[in-house]
């Protein structure tokens, strides 16, 4: 089974997905991505800005994802490609995001490479196509 | 009031494939590219659209967009208000005016000169216009062999230095079964008779070309880039020659032998290309094609050099080659 992700549940996180706007806790100053109800930094603050963030990060870990392993959302892209990088990335403002590598290098992927967000398609369910973001080296 | 572009920006997907694995492959193949661009299984016209705006809008005060235009011959949905989606993921201010041009490549053209006449329409100093292509047909089809994809972005600008924008000639007509994709079909067809479809883009581009010419009186040897519609290797090259162009005035333009067939964006990019180069008081004419048959011929003159935010060359430089069975794979094919 996918981890189905209603329609209008998707459509909330569009501003987080598409353009990576996070959330700065006014209380501590800390940037919450993606966005939480309370700060996971202070617990405390639940009054927040709205903040781009850069794209811009490093590779803190990652993993290869091998065609089996695949969830079905992701099945066309593993059967197309053997396998996919899934990384986590640390990104310039803080946060860390779980997130797929596109053009990997040749080389292979380190810890600490630079990386820069691209906008792609993570996957298509009930015929509507779910933009968001994945990371690219920089 | 003078409206310029004051910036530029390109995406060219990250896979290629060389025309050699179509020729091991299948023995042959029917377009004359070098190489060409290939979509990427997670990428679509949308998601270049993006990435060559956020190029373009490097540096520019986003809340002060007040147009975005965009087109596409195949956008991913038939029906849906697709700017939209631009407008979210670029954080551009939600009371935008939109306009979006589809079903002929000659709809790059259209958006940009749609986005000049709705630039009057607005306050707002800037407007965005967005031409994104990766035309479609099946791997069976000669037509498909030089297809490519591409995405260019272009800011217009009021009152600020840049390209100027000169003036624009349109020349439509009738000509039938030339590239042309019917309602719900995702591949596009063809009669396939090159010769008849050479004389068509040889008579509306001419008509286009030389009536702007005429219309701005000016002699194509005015222009330091004349940049043609790219739908085949040779066709764009030797109208521009049998108009009088020099080698000089043509081949910076020339991006088909790296991308392909960029549909939509076709001489576009070869607009963003030659833009590296250009000087100031250069003149610049682009013209586009749109089977069916429709060209329109824009003259542009060069202000002040548009700033790069990206080289064109390490764009094209930025590349990982593919064979044809993984190229099948892309495609969906297999």
């Amino acid at each position: 089974m996918s981890a189905h992700i209603s329609i209008p549940m998707y459509q909330r996180a569009v501003p987080q997905r598409y353009r990576l706007t996070g959330k700065l806790c006014k209380s501590c100053g800390k940037i919450n991505f993606p966005p939480k109800a309370v700060c996971k930094y202070c617990l405390q603050g639940a009054s927040f800005e709205d903040v781009r963030l850069s794209g811009r990060g490093a590779v803190y870990s990652y993993t290869v994802i091998a065609g089996g392993g695949a969830p079905p959302e992701f099945e066309t892209e593993a059967r197309c490609k053997g396998s996919y990088p899934v990384l986590i990335v640390e990104l310039e403002e803080g946060p860390r995001v779980i997130t797929q590598m596109v053009n990997p290098p040749e080389e292979g992927i380190a810890i600490g490479m630079s990386v820069q967000a691209v906008f792609r398609k993570i996957y298509e369910e009930e015929g509507v196509i779910r933009y968001g973001f994945k990371f690219s080296p920089a | 009031m003078t409206k310029s572009i004051i910036s530029c920006g390109v995406y060219l997907p990250y896979l290629r494939i060389k025309r050699d694995e179509y020729l091991s492959a299948l023995g042959r193949c029917s377009a004359g590219m070098r190489e060409k661009t290939v979509l990427d299984i997670d990428e679509d016209v949308i998601t270049m659209a993006v990435e060559a705006s956020r190029v373009a809008l490097a540096g520019i005060d986003v809340s002060r967009v007040g147009v975005v235009t965009v087109a596409s011959t195949g956008f991913p949905y038939q029906e849906k208000a697709q700017a939209g989606t631009l407008v979210e993921a670029l954080g551009l201010e939600k009371n935008v005016l939109t306009a979006q041009h589809s079903n002929s490549t000659v709809s790059g053209t259209e958006s940009l000169l749609t986005a000049l006449s709705l630039l009057d329409q607005t306050e707002q100093p800037y407007a965005l216009v967005v031409v994104s292509d990766a035309p479609v047909s099946g791997p069976d089809v000669d037509l498909e062999h030089g297809f490519g994809a591409a995405a260019c972005a272009f800011v217009l600008a009021k009152d600020e230095p840049g390209l100027v924008f000169e003036g624009v000639y349109a020349q439509s007509g009738e000509a039938m079964g030339l590239r042309y994709r019917l309602p719900g079909e995702t591949d596009i067809r063809d009669i396939g008779v090159k010769t008849f479809a050479m004389l068509d883009y040889n008579e509306t581009v001419k008509g286009a070309v030389t009536g702007l010419a005429n219309k701005l009186g000016r002699n194509l040897t005015d222009y330091r880039h004349v940049v043609l519609h790219q739908a085949d290797a040779k066709s764009a090259t030797a109208l521009a020659k049998k108009m009088g162009c020099t080698d000089e005035q043509i081949k910076e333009g020339v991006v088909y032998p790296y991308t392909g067939d960029t549909g939509a964006c076709s001489s576009l990019l070869g607009l963003c290309r030659v833009l590296e180069s250009a000087c100031a008081g250069d003149c610049i004419l682009i013209s586009s094609h749109g089977s069916g048959s429709g060209s329109q011929a824009l003259s542009f003159c060069l202000e002040t050099p548009v700033p790069k935010s990206v080289v064109f060359e390490a764009v094209l430089g930025y590349k990982r080659y593919i064979s044809y069975i993984q190229y099948l794979k892309q495609k969906r094919s297999i």
